[in-house]
């Protein structure tokens, strides 16, 4: 860089003039010449009330109406933005109710079916009862009814609760369920197994969570939920079954089932607990599919 | 006082009319906007100055909002127009916070 000898010494920042530029002369530079003409100009030099310089009426006019128009452009935009956020708003509310109503029509269903199959029980054992043929037809609906699961069950059985394990005292993150490592979840696996060893324990009906297990009913998992029958259960998990009592605990205690079991709680802290019940009400499963049916007319025949 | 209640009106005109803008031309409200206030600043101070001017200030006004426009305009055709903005904006807003230091120390010696 070359330099005249007079000039004075370059500004540190000089390389960055056009930052230095715009930081500092913030002020349009046509007021300063502006004021500098007219102060040259006119003997009074520039005063708030010069009348060469502050214009007339119209030009004072034009810049109420410039501001004028900065007001209606700014309420405008304001406006504008509002009406975006309420129409975003506004869908959402509506997707919400949306979903709220189509809820409540779902549980209104519900329940009318519930209803319905109360009064189709009732006709059924009303038209049934009247002759041996029917009551004996009937009560092959009972049992068949109590094997696969669609009535409720009362009776004498054990009651099971697997947790997950207990969080550790330094949770990494205590927003997974409770900070439990996946080692110490209870698994869809553990389900299936305890599931089955019941069942092989001669349980009459068994149920998790309220979901009672029917022959078609799985035991799966979807990432971290354990579901039953496709629904979505939390531990702990209680599981009931009805059948022969001292059985079913024998099989819990010393069997391969309960060995695992228990096996796994020393092993990974999962909480499995077991109690013996006089008196265990489980839910029905809902009514079936209809799968196949035969026609009536072919049955009155044969 | 009287540019203040003209800002006022202007800006109750603005939320009560809700005046339609053509599509085209709404990304560039907010613009126009911030360059309008920045020539307002600028022309309070100026006043505070002694150095205010009534075509200076209209004229400033007017070529900020189609300068800041027409630059993001621009960077919309070539696809920067975000950018553009943004660069807008900083650079305005720079010079709104500077000229506003400046009212402030006129205002209040301080």
């Amino acid at each position: 860089m070359r330099q005249p000898p007079g000039a004075p010494a370059r500004r540190v920042d000089g390389s960055m003039s056009l930052l230095v530029d715009m930081m500092a002369n913030t002020l349009d530079e046509a007021y300063a010449e502006r004021a500098a003409r007219t102060a040259g100009g006119g003997p009074g030099g520039p005063s708030e009330q010069d009348p060469t310089r502050s214009g007339g009426l119209g030009r004072r006019a034009v810049a109420g109406l410039v501001v004028l128009a900065l007001g209606v452009v700014t309420g405008t935009a304001v406006a504008q933005v509002r009406a975006r956020q309420e129409a975003t708003t506004g869908l959402r509310a509506d997707l919400a109710g949306e979903v709220r109503d189509r809820t409540a029509e779902t549980d209104q269903l519900a329940r009318e079916a519930e209803r319905l199959r109360e009064d189709l029980d009732a006709a059924q054992a009303e038209l049934l009862g009247a002759d041996a043929a029917g009551r004996a037809a009937a009560e092959q609906l009972r049992l068949l009814g109590l094997a696969s699961g669609t009535l409720p069950v009362t009776g004498p059985g054990v009651r099971v609760v697997l947790d997950d394990a207990p969080p550790p005292e330094d949770a990494p993150d205590a927003t997974l369920r409770g900070g439990t490592p996946l080692d110490g979840r209870v698994q869809d696996r553990d389900l299936q197994d305890l599931a089955n060893g019941l069942w092989a324990a001669g349980a009459e009906a068994v149920d998790v969570n309220g979901q009672r297990l029917t022959a078609l009913t799985a035991i799966r998992s979807a990432g971290d939920a354990v579901l039953v029958d496709f629904r979505p259960l939390s531990p702990p998990y209680v599981v009931r079954a009805v059948g022969d009592a001292s059985a079913l605990e024998l099989e819990l205690l010393d069997g391969p089932t309960g060995r695992r079991l228990t096996t796994y709680a020393s092993l990974y802290g999962l909480r499995f607990s077991l109690e013996r019940s006089d008196e265990l009400s489980l839910p029905g499963a809902g009514t079936p599919q209809l799968r196949a049916a035969t026609p009536l007319e072919q049955e009155d025949t044969s | 006082m009287i540019p203040a209640l003209a800002l006022v009106v202007g800006v109750v005109l603005g939320l009560v009319l809700e005046p339609t803008v053509p599509a085209a031309l709404q990304p560039y409200l907010p613009i126009a906007v911030v360059a309008a206030l920045d020539a307002v600043f600028g022309a309070v101070r100026a006043q505070l100055e002694g150095i205010f001017d009534d075509r200076v200030f209209v004229v400033s006004f007017v070529s900020n909002v189609l300068v800041a426009g027409l630059v993001v305009f621009l960077g919309d055709q070539l696809g920067v127009g975000g950018q553009l903005s943004t660069g807008v904006v900083v650079v305005l807003g720079i010079r709104i916070f500077s000229n506003a230091a400046a009212i402030r120390r006129h205002v209040f010696h301080a």
